[in-house]
């Protein structure tokens, strides 16, 4: 069993997750916006609209202005999980190690590693607790909720929980140089050395980030793409046609009938 | 025709659909033909098919959503109302529906699904509220949409909705006005213009070589009279030679409404043959929230032919004669406390929020805004015509409307009994009538061409 979820599972998952996303994106893209659907008031440039793409997808701009609450927990819910992820591969690729090109020395690159990567883990772990709390709390919430939503959030708190316990539990860490030999060997599809009963909380973080692979592109999980695809075509620039009306013995100009929307059927 | 358990308007008869060209679907067929309507409506609209597949369900458009908030329904929710559509989709069109059903919220349409849907998509009033909260921006309007476009292939359209229709296409307006009838009350208008401000103007209908086409509501013509002639007084007052036409009194279009087809395509084609037989240069448009959205963002889109004349709404024609300090305004003669309800096509789709005040500030002398505003606003709850009279329906008009009640009693413009509430949308004022008298506001409903023709021609017997 440890054999198939070390060396066989991870290419099944993997492949899953990629086809998945690219049939989904298609299946996407292949629709058309028919109408222009802009929510006004809307930026007048490509430019203002490049900015508050960014500030919607990055920040979370309309669930700021609405639910401070809401907005507090999934942006660190968001932020810290990409940090982690972005951890676990620069983590890993350098040993830990990454520091050193900001000048400090190899010892205390890898202490600032494992103290970044637990504290956001710890805070990651909080705020899957604090939307979990809210989907099982509050009225509205559950009224929408269907059984996948909370298993998401569920399965996340299995990732998460494992890896902190990974981390704060002595004996339990894996270090950099087991993961990264690991990770190259199955990359370059050589049979894997690791030893399989050394470490059940990894087998199990393992197993949960595999399981969360294969269904992603099958769950509302796909809103990671989604954001993009949508924002594009409610946040778009329009150009007013210009104002003035024909006057009988005056000369006020009148718009230019071009300039008031592109057709896009 | 089932007998609908659910709190729905009073659908057309088949005779009515008939009109619409529509053969309405035997209860027995019904399920079959909504899936063939449903794949294609969901593969073909991109803002369709991104609400079915990427909503998370967070639940933060329901405290968003006047119409959740005003009768605690959770199918009100809009996300809960988009899963009318998104269960059947899931069930039918995707992997995790067919695999874990309801466990992920899928579940198969039935003919009870459907008549949810008539009931629930006649519930939303498409403000476009829940699109702006939304993280992602899934707009829970273009699920209406479609809802009721499927609806309506089905032969099931409220007899509202399908009488507007049908009056459209034999009258060129909503009200059923003939030519002769338009004429009479222009004529009548003219004289009460007279009576009211010692001037001689005309409001003409079908003038040859004309340079700006009016589209007014043809609410204006019966319901809203002051807003006609406020739209006349400011044509008058910079010399525009201005016509409206009797084959598109209409400013309305129902097609955005029910059928985003055949009927949206029609009224439009209609603007455009007038436009060409009128010979005109620049079409402006009335008071009317959806009808703008319908003009300034679907005809582009709906024409079978390019656009041969700039299309703009009244208002930015006012806002910009007044910041080029054309207009002589006196703002002496609107001195009540006044607030504004932004109409929410004009706000969350049209970009007219700021060229409303624009207009409104300089012609009055006290004005409250009321919280939230702009394109935060709230919408009057008869938003996209869902202004029925059945009793079940009449009360929900008041439940849907009590957010905005309480926000207007916040601005206090009522106090005295002689506030007024401009709004400047023929279906909200269409709803503030009676919803007022409701909410017991001691507030008036007005358009803002009615102030801004008041400011510049003062009454002169005050």
């Amino acid at each position: 069993m440890t054999f198939f979820i070390l060396q066989v599972l991870p290419y099944i998952a993997v492949m899953i997750f990629i086809v998945g996303m690219v049939w989904r994106l298609c299946r996407w893209l292949k629709t058309r916006n028919v109408h222009n659907v802009v929510l006004t008031p809307t930026p007048k440039t490509s430019c203002g609209v490049a900015v508050r793409y960014v500030k919607e997808i990055f920040l979370f701009r309309s669930l700021f202005n609405g639910d401070k609450s809401l907005w507090a927990g999934a942006w660190i819910m968001h932020v810290t999980l990409a940090g982690i992820i972005g951890g676990h591969i620069v983590g890993f690729a350098f040993l830990g190690q990454q520091f050193i090109y900001m000048g400090v020395s190899a010892d205390t690159s890898v202490f600032l590693s494992k103290l970044l990567g637990t504290t956001f883990g710890v805070i990651l772990a909080v705020a899957l607790l604090y939307l979990l709390y809210r989907r099982l709390s509050i009225n509205e919430a559950k009224l929408t909720s269907y059984f996948a939503d909370y298993m998401h959030l569920i399965l996340l708190l299995g990732i998460v929980s494992a890896g902190n316990f990974m981390r704060l539990v002595p004996g339990y860490s894996v270090g950099f140089e087991v993961p990264k030999i690991y990770m190259i060997q199955l990359a370059t599809f050589q049979p894997v050395t690791i030893d399989p009963l050394m470490n059940t909380a990894f087998i199990i973080h393992l197993l949960l980030v595999q399981i969360l692979l294969i269904i992603f592109p099958f769950s509302k999980l796909v809103h990671l793409v989604g954001i993009f695809v949508n924002r594009l075509t409610v946040d778009r620039s329009y150009v007013e046609p210009a104002p003035g009306m024909p006057v009988a013995n005056a000369g006020v100009s009148v718009g230019n009938a071009a300039s008031s929307g592109k057709k896009t059927t | 025709m089932s007998v609908n358990k659910y709190t729905a308007p009073a659908m057309a008869k088949e005779k009515e659909m008939r009109a619409l060209s529509i053969i309405p679907v035997s209860d027995e067929n019904k399920v079959k033909e909504a899936l063939k309507h449903l794949k294609h409506l969901v593969r073909k609209f991109r803002p369709l098919m991104l609400a079915m597949e990427s909503c998370t369900k967070c639940g933060h458009c329901a405290e968003n959503c006047h119409t959740y908030l005003g009768t605690r329904d959770s199918n009100n929710i809009p996300t809960n109302r988009a899963d009318l559509f998104r269960k059947a989709w899931k069930a039918t069109h995707t992997l995790e529906g067919r695999v874990f059903g309801k466990l992920v919220g899928a579940e198969p349409l039935t003919l009870d699904t459907i008549n949810k849907m008539y009931a629930y998509f006649y519930q939303c009033n498409e403000c476009r509220r829940c699109a702006l909260v939304c993280p992602f921006g899934i707009d829970t309007c273009e699920v209406t949409f479609a809802g009721r476009q499927l609806l309506h292939w089905l032969g099931m359209v409220p007899s509202l909705h399908a009488s507007v229709g049908e009056a459209m296409y034999r009258t060129g307006n909503h009200t059923g006005l003939p030519k002769p009838g338009l004429v009479d009350t222009c004529e009548f208008l003219e004289e009460e213009i007279l009576e009211e401000s010692g001037v001689d103007i005309k409001i003409p209908i079908d003038k040859p070589d004309s340079d700006v086409l009016y589209i007014p509501s043809s609410a204006d013509f019966l319901l809203n009279p002051e807003t006609m002639m406020g739209a006349a007084r400011f044509f008058h007052y910079l010399g525009i030679n201005w016509t409206m036409s009797s084959a598109i009194a209409e400013a309305g279009n129902f097609g955005l409404l029910f059928d985003q087809r055949y009927t949206l395509r029609f009224n439009t084609m209609r603007l455009l043959d007038e436009v060409i037989k009128l010979n005109i240069k620049k079409v402006v448009w009335g008071e009317c929230g959806h009808g703008w959205r319908a003009g300034k963002m679907y005809v582009p889109s709906m024409t079978d032919r390019p656009v041969p004349v700039p299309i703009v709404h009244l208002h930015d024609e006012t806002a910009h004669y007044i910041r080029t300090g054309q207009l002589k305004l006196h703002p002496e003669v609107n001195n009540k406390p006044i607030t504004l309800h932004d109409p929410c096509n004009f706000s969350r789709a049209c970009n007219l929020g700021a060229k409303l005040r624009e207009v409104l500030n300089p012609c009055v002398t006290d004005f409250r805004e009321m919280t939230p505003n702009h394109e935060r606003n709230f919408c009057c709850g008869g938003g996209s015509a869902i202004l029925f009279d059945d009793p079940g329906m009449y009360d929900l008009r008041i439940k849907f409307s009590a957010k905005k009640a309480e926000q207007i009693r916040a601005t206090g413009i009522g106090e005295n009994g002689d506030g007024y509430l401009v709004a400047p949308c023929s279906i909200c004022k269409a709803q503030f009538y009676p919803i007022l008298e409701e909410h017991d506001l001691g507030v008036q409903v007005k358009g803002l061409i009615d102030l801004v023709g008041n400011a510049l021609y003062p009454p002169i017997n005050i």
